[in-house]
């Protein structure tokens, strides 16, 4: 194909056009509200089904949920109540956990539930309305106490590896297996100390899936969700969040936890350390936005309609393991059409807008934003709420 | 036909002038000399004028009431005889197909789960993939089935429950596919992934919709029984034909009395030809009732009862693959498998307690008996699937309630129960199409002979009475 100076100019031109044409549109769109023109104006691509603004009665909207979603939603919320002043919303001070934001968001005691694991097919069946809307990409990290251990060394471990530690096979810091990961690395004689989650947690579900994934020995014998019958290891503790999980690892000596990565940063700063985990082509991998992107991007065309999808230990060459999306947990019949309008106007705001993906990357969240095709499959989603 | 009144069907020895011409008139002559006196009076006001007007009135009368008992007659024949085949041909095999379809579906979504369920590994192994196949198959080709037969009707209902399936399935086995995919490369939790999103799509819209279908031709094939041995209409021509019988023998006897000539062959030919069809009708009538009776009450209702206990017990089965297979959250399918075994029964009021009170002795009584004892069984075995507990039961073992296919266990029992169901869903098709087919022969022929037999009510009667009027001209 030949393009002349004439052609070229004229694509030019046309697109400049329709860029200036598209801008206007939006702006006239999200201009009802004082204030929020110039955010609001910054969304990847233009939305003619979605409600942009909530209606104008005063709502509450009730979450619960992930523990690890739970920061981001308390930012959400509050960036939200003062863009649209008559949207407030109602989140526990201690989030119950994933399972429990599926139960009540299914059950209509919350109208959003947060979860980092999707609908089992067993929730669709007892619960065939609900949604799972991916609102960002989470990754999980593997935390750790080992003295001696520089912050920066980052011990490589694997799903063998950790499955035989949660089962009791391997109980030192120093067993073989593990420093046949770490060569060069002065692993001390230090005693295990394994934490856990209490039942029903998202983390649990992830955390497992990669052992099983990487294991088929696990696979087989424990299995993976987000409750399990954890191998009987002297000296495990159970934690009841992820908060409590670095709190106790960070006091813990020879202490090993999985966190959510929100709470990366807070690990950080309790000086506990934070592993590279052995991903499906053999590579070892920090939770970084690189490698979380990177392992996501290889499932993009292959997630579903209903976005449910496991993404652990994915073929990605340089992809972290352990990344999930977060989800929005909702019911597509709401009791009324404000209800659902408010709804769709916040899950579009959250998922599309500058405002809201510029808390994805604080210290306490750590999430990587959805990538444009994922977005758009969640937006499908939305409309279906009425 | 128009030759000379045949004298020996006079009464009595006849007043007319001799020689009488051929045509006649026979009757003016002393009617009062054998009437009553009463009768003399009213006959009188009759006159010679009067006659041929009664007999003319008479002519279209019997024509007119011939014709409407041959309308109504036919078409009383044609719709029982239509009814019937339509039961025989249409209705029953439809209504097998979808219960059929239901079964292939609800089969092919436990066999996919359970081989992924006890190889998450080497999935692409796809152990049981023949059988899946085949259930894959059979369910589209009963679907096929459905939808050709469903373009004749025009059933909101039906047709979007055939398109649900018809969109589903491909999604379903799109979603199969692709767990056998990532499981075959090494990635087991991606597949199982597909499969609960197969298992989802599968009891969120496949089954529910095959079970309405299901329902649905259910439904038809009781009305089309009920259509095909309904009494409305039957009553309906013999009371007509009773009517017209009546005014012919009374035309008969008043005709005699009149002409003094004994029978009319015409009026003999009408009654001769209505008391056939009318007999010939009652008795296939009797015959269809009888046969559809049969059919029904130990052929179509205890398969039905069947149907629906393979249906709930294929739904129970389905349940304990869930409570399994669904590794994000906590779900418990306990109390669902509970409703679903006080349907199946046995017992007052169950499924498998109408099945064994309608079923006849032989191979369906057996198959109905063993699935009762097989039921018992599959029930203790899969207590323990839904009482156990994830935070202290191993996975392993989980798997294996499930999975596990020696004798006793959850999987063994339901196969048995479920052979027992089809065998005696074989057993009771096979009494009701038996029974079917010769309720829907009983009425072959009927729909012609009562044409023809209108025909001869409507000739007889114009010739017969014609002739008498043609003596007053």
């Amino acid at each position: 194909v030949v393009l002349n100076y004439r052609t070229v100019l004229a694509i030019v031109a046309t697109s400049t056009m329709t860029l200036i044409a598209g801008c206007g549109t939006m702006a006239a769109r999200d201009g009802g509200t004082a204030g929020t023109l110039t955010e609001n104006t910054s969304v990847d691509w233009p939305n003619d089904r979605l409600p942009t603004t909530p209606a104008a009665a005063k709502i509450v909207l009730k979450e619960d949920g992930s523990t690890l979603l739970a920061s981001l939603i308390g930012k959400w919320a509050a960036a939200y109540h003062q863009q649209f002043g008559n949207v407030t919303f109602s989140v526990p001070a201690k989030p119950g956990g994933s399972s429990a934001g599926i139960s009540e968001a299914s059950t209509g005691q919350i109208d959003i539930g947060a979860s980092d694991a999707f609908l089992s097919s067993g929730n669709l069946v007892q619960y065939p309305n609900m949604l799972n809307i991916p609102l960002g990409i989470a990754g999980q990290e593997i935390t750790y106490n080992v003295r001696d251990v520089p912050a920066s060394a980052h011990i490589q471990l694997n799903g063998q590896v950790l499955a035989a530690i949660y089962e009791g096979k391997i109980t030192s810091w120093n067993d073989s297996q593990i420093k046949a990961l770490n060569p060069g690395l002065n692993l001390p004689s230090e005693k295990i100390v394994l934490l856990h989650r209490a039942p029903g947690s998202g983390d649990t579900f992830l955390f497992t899936s990669y052992l099983a994934a990487q294991d088929p020995d696990w696979y087989k014998s424990y299995g993976f969700g987000s409750t399990i019958d954890w191998p009987a290891v002297p000296g495990s503790l159970v934690e009841a969040s992820n908060g409590d999980m670095v709190d106790t690892c960070q006091t813990t000596a020879g202490c090993l936890a999985y966190i959510g990565i929100s709470y990366s940063q807070t690990a950080a700063a309790d000086q506990l350390g934070e592993a590279k985990l052995e991903n499906a082509s053999g590579n070892f991998e920090l939770p970084i936005g690189p490698s979380m992107q990177a392992a996501v991007a290889y499932f993009i065309s292959a997630t579903p309609g209903n976005e449910t999808i496991s993404m652990i230990n994915g073929p990605a060459k340089n992809g972290y393991p352990i990344v999930n999306y977060e989800y929005a947990i909702v019911s597509k019949k709401q009791p009324n059409a404000v209800k659902a309008r408010d709804l769709k106007a916040f899950l579009y705001w959250a998922i599309n807008t500058s405002t809201a993906k510029k808390f994805l990357a604080d210290d306490d969240v750590q999430f990587q934003p959805l990538p444009v095709p994922i977005a758009r499959l969640a937006d499908d989603q939305i409309a279906r709420i009425r | 036909m128009t030759g000379p009144a045949p004298t020996t069907s006079y009464a009595g020895p006849s007043t007319a002038p001799a020689p009488a011409p051929a045509r006649a008139p026979a009757t003016p002559v002393s009617p009062v000399s054998h009437a009553a006196p009463h009768r003399r009076v009213r006959l009188s006001l009759i006159g010679a004028r009067g006659t041929p007007a009664a007999l003319q009135t008479l002519l279209v009368g019997l024509i007119i009431g011939s014709l409407v008992w041959g309308v109504v007659a036919a078409l009383t024949a044609s719709q029982h005889s239509s009814a019937a085949g339509e039961v025989a041909s249409t209705s029953e095999p439809l209504s097998l197909a979808a219960q059929q379809m239901y079964q292939s579906l609800s089969e092919a979504d436990v066999t996919a789960t359970s081989d992924f369920l006890a190889n998450p590994g080497p999935f692409s192994a796809f152990n049981n993939r023949q059988i899946y196949d085949a259930d894959i198959a059979n369910a589209a080709a009963d679907l096929a089935k459905l939808r050709s037969a469903g373009a004749a009707v025009s059933s909101a209902r039906l047709d979007r429950d055939l398109a649900a399936i018809s969109a589903g399935l491909p999604v379903y086995t799109g979603y199969v596919q692709r767990a056998q995919t990532y499981s075959s490369l090494h990635y087991p939790l991606t597949g199982g992934s597909f499969i609960e999103d197969a298992s989802a799509e599968m009891h969120v819209v496949l089954l529910p919709a095959a079970s309405d279908i299901y329902a649905q031709e259910s439904t038809a094939l009781n009305s089309a029984s009920a259509q095909a041995t309904g009494l409305p209409l039957i009553v309906i021509s013999i009371l007509l034909a009773l009517a017209v019988g009546y005014v012919l023998i009374r035309s008969q006897r008043w005709l005699t009395r009149r002409t003094h000539r004994r029978i009319n062959p015409g009026l003999l030919l009408a009654t001769v030809a209505l008391a056939i069809s009318t007999t010939w009708m009652a008795i296939a009538f009797v015959s269809a009732r009888s046969d559809f009776g049969e059919g029904i009450g130990h052929g179509a209702r205890p398969l039905e009862a069947l149907a629906q206990a393979s249906i709930a017990a294929q739904g129970g089965q389905g349940f304990e693959v869930l409570s399994l297979i669904s590794n994000s959250g906590s779900t418990s399918f306990g109390s669902d498998f509970a409703d679903a075994k006080k349907g199946i029964g046995p017992g007052s009021g169950s499924l498998l307690g109408t099945a064994t009170a309608d079923t006849p002795a032989g191979a369906g009584a057996d198959a109905v008996n063993a699935a009762v004892r097989d039921a018992q069984a599959w029930y203790g075995a899969s207590a323990a699937v839904f009482s156990f507990n994830p935070e202290t039961t191993p996975y392993s073992d989980e798997t294996k309630l499930v999975t596990a296919t020696a004798p006793g266990s959850a999987q063994a029992t339901f196969t048995k129960l479920e052979d027992d169901l089809r065998a005696g869903i074989r057993a009771d098709q096979a009494v009701f199409t038996t029974n079917a087919a010769s309720g829907s022969t009983a009425f072959d022929g009927l729909e012609i002979a009562v044409i023809i037999a209108m025909l001869a009510m409507v000739g007889g009667s114009a010739w017969g009475l014609s002739r008498r009027l043609a003596e007053y001209r």
